[in-house]
């Protein structure tokens, strides 16, 4: 029984390639009692391996395997020494102390120790010298007197110091191995054997090999690899044996001293499971916050005065709830975890950042009164189980989410409170998928990076395991010329990495907050923003009994408090949106019903404006429903119908049994939340919510879930007959692990129905927070488009009216834009006299530094004003100039005649940037801050000449015989094609016109419907659409297929258009790759007021656009209506789960790949090609 | 010296170790094993599923009288034996 006490897993990040549950599997597979862990650098899969081991019944040991070294000094990275370090039994904090020690002694992710640093901590731990630590190496150079002087230093140093042999079948390996041996006896030291594990299996080397090129950034070629990794796998009890008895030259003897030997020291270092698993060592061994004084009688006293506070105080049902509740707490002696997390969200506020409360914590009425949530339970029947109950294991978390642009500020306040030795955040490791993988393994192979690159994004965000196999069932895959030979022995590389660790990373929301042993618990290094990071992930904290806190950043309510801003700053007023904001406004709900939603929080998908135009809310419960049934739990057991036809009184609600009408009334007999899972459950069984809530989660696994099918054919009551029971099963099984609960809805709906009533009352302040802060699905320039529907003014780049950030400004009412139907939806105009300003940190390249300058310095009284006293770089400057920027400031007028001679164009500014460019480089630049005197000759020519200002300090030069001289009028104006052009390129958005405006005499020419007139069209008819592609969604439906939702924005509104499996054959190259599209469609009417298009075919607007100008509109007319090429469907066998649900394997991916901006090339602009609109067309170059 | 050869051999072995082999039609008799390493193989170049390592032996063998040093390889992916070096 052979222990292993130096293996690596994939946790060893970019080396390791097997991971904990598998090499603990295998070690019981082969009888092994003690398994070490001993990751490079980390305990990142320390827990996760002790786990493995207790479930597997196997002894753990856990270790790190550290670059031992000077920090910053000595020799570095992959030919560095390094030693591995053991708990002892008992000694797990002491390992945690000695990590978190050596991370913060080397550079961020270059962790080292010192024999000194290790001597510090040595009292549990063992230490391992092996042939890459400095007396291996000293041995292997033959340095017998160095590698005797340095064992006798780390005798000093650490009390348990072992050497250790390794013979991995490599060249000299076995003679290293014996000389090691021997400096072990004469030294008196005891030896061990290990294996140095990489590997589960020999194969395995292949992605070793890879992982090593990857991890040094040198292409595969066997001058950078270790021969002998094949030999580096978790090798049984007899094969080790074969290796001591060559490690002690066939003496049987001393191998079977020397297996003894490494027994002895890894019963030395076996650890109680319980130990580090605290959560399954009960109660007792939980990691709780520190508080002053006694929590529980704190808690009991802030509750009371909650109750007053919420006007609670004289209801029973709320002392009742608020009873049951804190007796669970007290039991769980969670008491100090709720006063702490309270501290925190009041903390939060006091900061002035918005903060409410999210998930399954909304259901408890504790929450709400300590005033960490805002929403009351007992308002929505919301229940406590889902988040805390007497059956379930595991910790409670609460979440909050805060304001996305503030969340770090959260993190600090709560750091700095708490002290680092008692708070850290949660990490979560980044995996391979097929992007990384590329990526890795392109470099690995030597491509060029630009290639790679290409490769990498042309495909979608899928597993690294389904890279072959997506080349042949994705249409646009199939066409890309990926699927040669060439390539192929890159992607079988990169499909080996599938799933593998690939860098530790700051978890988005998880905060630790614990007692000052906190550090006991869990090794701690630094994130990339220097913030205290724990190495365990979500799972591995809870595990290890850590209580933690989520604080999401969410860009909604970010944008929401900039947009509170800008109403106060622009009106005066104070809006107070969790207070002073009618939960029943009529308008608001006007504006939801009709699906105008674009930009709210959680309803302005595609499928949701259908959802929202279908349900027509008028309630919060509305609401909530409407965000529970975007889900794929209700899509997938059918919901969505039933509820609707209930709701609307197109059939009767249908109670499966009169006991179960109290739990669904509120849906109309529908299951929509998991509160009504659970209370069926229990009205069928009797069991109780918190044994119900315990059903509920073992659904989620195939195991559970038949144990629970098994529980409830037992436990449901007779009065149920067999046709209900089924059913109930039916539903609790589609819902279990996919639907949603109904305390997250209601913590959703609030921010969705605030997000809606800032659009409906002060458009213009709120798109300024969605363009500012972008928290949503569509780009900004669909986010200004709404805003223009809305009738607000949508105003230019201004170097004098600018700022930092999107401003509102108020303006005169402009004439409705063209294209939109005079009969007008009410709500659609709300925004009038309000104006949004393009900022300057919308500019590309513009750094943080120049943003500040340009607002310090306004105003500007000319573009040599702006160029001395903002001090932008020069691109920096003509991009400000080419969008029009310093227009106003001269009185440009782009558009037009383009030679207008004696008048100044934005390219004589350009020229003039150039100008002063020079002059500056030549030294001739005022001092910023420098006095300005009045230019009389500039301002009489209405344009700026370089400033004659006096000497403003002696080491100012005056800029002498100025020769560079600009007419102005000498150079064309921009055209207003070439002005949307440098916007897209520059800004990202079109702001001065639409881009499709360029395209819409071809449109009018082939008939194209555009989104405005949509509800006019009957239902089936086959029409064509077109517009820019704004966004591309593929996700989980209820059918298995791949079905591609995008939405086209046509200048008068959004068209949506869903292209299933049956035509992506012949559209998905198009629909990917281009941005302007031309689609045909059939309508279909999904509601009142709201029209979606089912895809038969689409075309690339700007290859188009290219064949009318040079064949003419016969030959557009014969590619619209040229039959499809059949080219194959939409491959993959759909995943199957237990309870019948199916999905693609390309669903629900993340964003897409494929064309998402401009391209450099909007218009074809060959000289002598017929028929462009004039507005669009280049003279010249 | 050694000189370095590469002629296919036909070996015999004795739990996985090379006993005796044949080499330009004289039997040799292993003596000792005096060193045995692995390397792996540049697999990313071959098509194989399985590439297979390569063990090497170096051994003393004599044909008769004269011990001398060779260095013997296996490849494990195509089964066969090479005659390296010899030191004799």
């Amino acid at each position: 029984m052979f222990p292993h006490l130096h293996v690596a897993s994939a946790y060893s990040l970019r080396y390791g390639s097997a991971f904990p549950r598998d090499l603990a599997a295998r070690a019981a597979a082969q009888e092994m009692d003690v398994l070490a862990l001993t990751d490079r650098d980390g305990m990142y899969g320390a827990v996760k391996h002790v786990q493995a081991c207790a479930e597997a019944g196997v002894g753990p040991v856990a270790g790190v395997d550290f670059a031992l070294g000077e920090p910053g000094g000595g020799r570095h990275g992959e030919d560095g020494d390094r030693v591995t370090v053991l708990a002892r039994s008992g000694g797990w904090a002491h390992l945690c102390r000695l990590t978190t020690a050596a991370h913060h002694a080397g550079e961020r992710g270059e962790p080292r120790v010192t024999r000194e640093l290790v001597g510090l901590h040595a009292g549990e731990l063992l230490v391992m010298l092996g042939p890459r630590s400095d007396v291996g190496r000293a041995v292997a150079a033959r340095r017998d007197e160095r590698a005797r002087a340095l064992l006798a230093a780390w005798r000093a140093a650490v009390p348990d110091v072992v050497v250790e042999v390794v013979d991995q079948f490599g060249h000299r390996d076995a003679s290293t191995a014996a000389r090691m041996l021997a400096l072990a006896e004469s030294a008196g030291v005891p030896s061990v054997l290990t294996n140095a594990v990489r590997h589960l299996e020999p194969g395995d080397y292949r992605v070793g090999d890879v992982l090593d090129a990857a991890r040094k950034l040198v292409p595969l070629h066997p001058r950078h690899l270790e021969h002998s990794a094949s030999h580096a796998y978790l090798k049984s009890g007899k094969e080790m044996w074969h290796v001591a008895l060559r490690v002690c030259g066939g003496d049987r003897g001393r191998a079977t001293r020397l297996l003894a030997r490494t027994r002895e020291a890894a019963e030395r270092c076996v650890l109680d499971p319980l130990e580090v698993l605290a959560l399954r060592g009960g109660r007792e061994r939980l990691h709780l916050p520190e508080v002053d004084g006694d929590p529980v009688p704190l808690l009991r006293g802030r509750c009371e005065d909650g109750l007053v506070a919420r006007g609670l105080e004289r209801s029973s049902e709320a002392r009742e709830r608020l009873e049951d509740e804190l007796r669970i707490i007290e039991r769980k002696r969670l008491s100090g975890y709720f006063i702490v997390v309270s501290d925190i969200t009041d903390m939060i506020r006091g900061m002035g950042v918005r903060c409410a409360i999210r998930g399954s914590g909304a259901g408890s009425l504790v929450n709400y009164l300590v005033r960490i949530g805002e929403v009351n339970p007992l308002d929505h029947g919301l229940l406590m189980e889902r988040f805390l109950s007497e059956g379930r294991e595991g910790l409670p978390d609460i979440d909050v989410d805060v304001e996305s642009a503030r969340r770090l500020d959260c993190y600090r306040a709560i750091l700095q409170r708490y002290g680092e030795g008692r708070v850290a955040c949660v990490s979560m490791m980044e995996t391979y998928r097929a992007r990384s993988a590329i990526r890795d393994v392109g470099a690995a192979m030597g491509l060029p990076p630009h290639e790679i690159d290409v490769i990498a994004k042309a495909f979608p965000h899928i597993r690294a395991r389904q890279i072959r196999a997506a080349l042949t069932d994705l249409p646009e895959l199939r066409d890309s010329g990926l699927g040669g030979h060439a390539l192929r022995t890159m992607f079988e590389l990169a499909e080996k990495l599938d799933g593998l660790p690939r860098h530790i990373a700051l978890h988005p929301c998880g905060v630790l907050v614990g007692n000052s042993g906190l550090r006991d618990r869990t090794p701690v290094e630094r994130s990339l923003l220097e913030f205290p990071m724990s190495q365990f992930d979500k799972d591995d904290v809870e595990e290890a009994g850590l209580l933690k806190l989520d604080v999401l950043g969410v860009r909604m309510q970010s944008a929401m408090a900039y947009a509170l801003g800008e109403i106060k700053r622009v009106d005066g007023e104070d809006v107070d949106l969790d207070r002073g904001v009618p939960h029943d406004d009529g308008a608001t709900y006007d504006l939801i019903r009709t699906g105008h939603t674009l930009g709210c929080f959680q309803i302005e998908s595609p499928g949701q404006r259908e959802l929202v135009a279908k349900l027509e809310p008028r309630t919060m419960h509305d609401l909530i429903v409407d965000i529970s049934l975007f889900r794929p739990g209700p899509v997938n057991s059918d919901m969505v119908t039933p509820y609707l036809e209930a709701r609307h009184g197109w059939r009767e609600p249908h109670y499966p049994h009169p006991a179960l009408r109290p739990a669904l009334r509120e849906t109309h007999g529908v299951v929509i939340f998991h509160e009504q899972v659970l209370r069926v459950v229990d009205a069928m069984t009797g069991c109780g919510l918190s044994e119900a809530e315990t059903i509920r989660r073992k659904l989620s696994t195939s195991e559970g879930r038949d144990e629970a099918r098994a529980w409830w054919e037992a436990e449901v009551l007779p009065d149920f007959d067999r046709e209900t029971t089924d059913r109930a099963w039916q539903v609790l099984d589609a819902f279990g692990s996919f639907g949603f609960c109904k305390a997250h809805a209601a913590a959703f709906a609030l921010p969705t129905y605030q997000s809606a009533w800032l659009k409906r009352h002060h458009a213009a302040a709120f798109f300024a927070g969605v363009l500012t802060h972008e928290p949503g699905m569509y780009p900004n320039r669909v986010i200004l488009d709404e805003a223009r529907q809305c009738g607000v003014a949508v105003l230019p780049l201004d170097v004098n009216a600018s700022g930092r950030q999107w401003l509102v400004e108020r303006c005169p009412p402009p004439p409705p834009p063209p294209g939109v139907p005079p009969e007008q939806d009410p709500p659609r105009r709300v925004g009038e006299g309000y104006g949004l300003r393009v900022p300057f940190s919308s500019v590309k390249g513009i750094s943080e530094a120049e943003v500040e300058r340009m607002v310090a310095g306004q105003p500007y009284t000319s573009l040599a004003d702006f160029w001395e006293r903002a001090r932008p770089s020069r691109p920096v400057a003509e991009r400000v100039v080419q969008v029009g920027g310093v227009d106003a400031l001269h009185g440009l007028h782009p558009g037009g005649p383009r030679w207008r001679p004696g008048e100044l164009t934005r390219r004589d500014l350009l020229a003039q940037v150039g100008v002063l460019e020079r002059a500056s480089a030549t030294g001739v630049r005022t001092r910023p801050g420098a006095r300005r005197t009045a230019r009389r000759g500039e301002t009489e020519r209405g344009w700026a000449g370089t400033s004659p200002d006096p000497p403003a300090g002696p080491a100012v030069q005056i800029p002498m015989g100025f020769t560079e001289h600009i007419r102005p009028g000498e150079l064309p104006e921009m055209t207003e094609a070439e002005a949307v052009q440098a916007e897209l390129e520059i800004l990202g958005m079109d702001v001065s016109h639409h881009v499709i405006a360029f395209h819409e005499d071809l449109l009018a020419a082939i008939g194209v419907v555009r989104a405005g007139e949509l509800l006019t069209m009957r239902n089936g008819a086959e029409i064509l659409v077109a517009g820019v592609k704004v966004a591309t969604q593929t996700p989980a439906v209820r059918s298995g297929q791949r079905v591609v939702f995008t939405t086209l924005d046509d200048a008068t509104g959004p068209i949506d258009l869903t292209f299933f499996e049956s035509v992506q054959g012949h559209c998905a190259a198009t629909l990917f790759g281009s941005w302007l599209l031309v689609a045909r469609g059939v309508v279909r009417r999904v509601g009142a007021r709201a029209v979606s298009l089912r895809a038969l075919d689409c075309w690339n607007l700007v290859e188009l656009d290219e064949i009318w100008r040079t064949e003419g509109i016969g030959a557009v007319r014969a590619v619209l209506d040229a039959a499809p090429r059949d080219r194959g469907g939409v491959g993959g066998r759909s995943v199957e789960y237990g309870n019948g649900y199916r999905l693609s394997p390309y669903a629900d991916i993340g964003p897409p790949a494929g064309v998402r901006t401009a391209p450099r090339k909007l218009w074809h602009a060959s000289p002598g090609s017929s028929g462009p609109p004039p507005s669009a067309q280049r003279r010249g170059r | 010296m050694s000189r370095i050869y590469g002629d296919p051999i036909e070996v015999w072995t004795r739990d996985g170790e090379p006993a005796r082999f044949v080499w330009r039609d004289r039997l040799y008799v292993v003596r000792r094993a005096l060193d045995h390493w692995v390397t792996s193989r540049e697999w990313w170049k071959i098509s194989e599923a399985d590439p297979g390592e390569r063990r090497f032996w170096r051994v003393e063998a004599s044909p008769g009288k004269d011990v001398g040093t060779y260095e013997l390889r296996f490849d494990t992916a195509s089964g066969g034996w090479l005659m390296l070096r010899a030191w004799d």
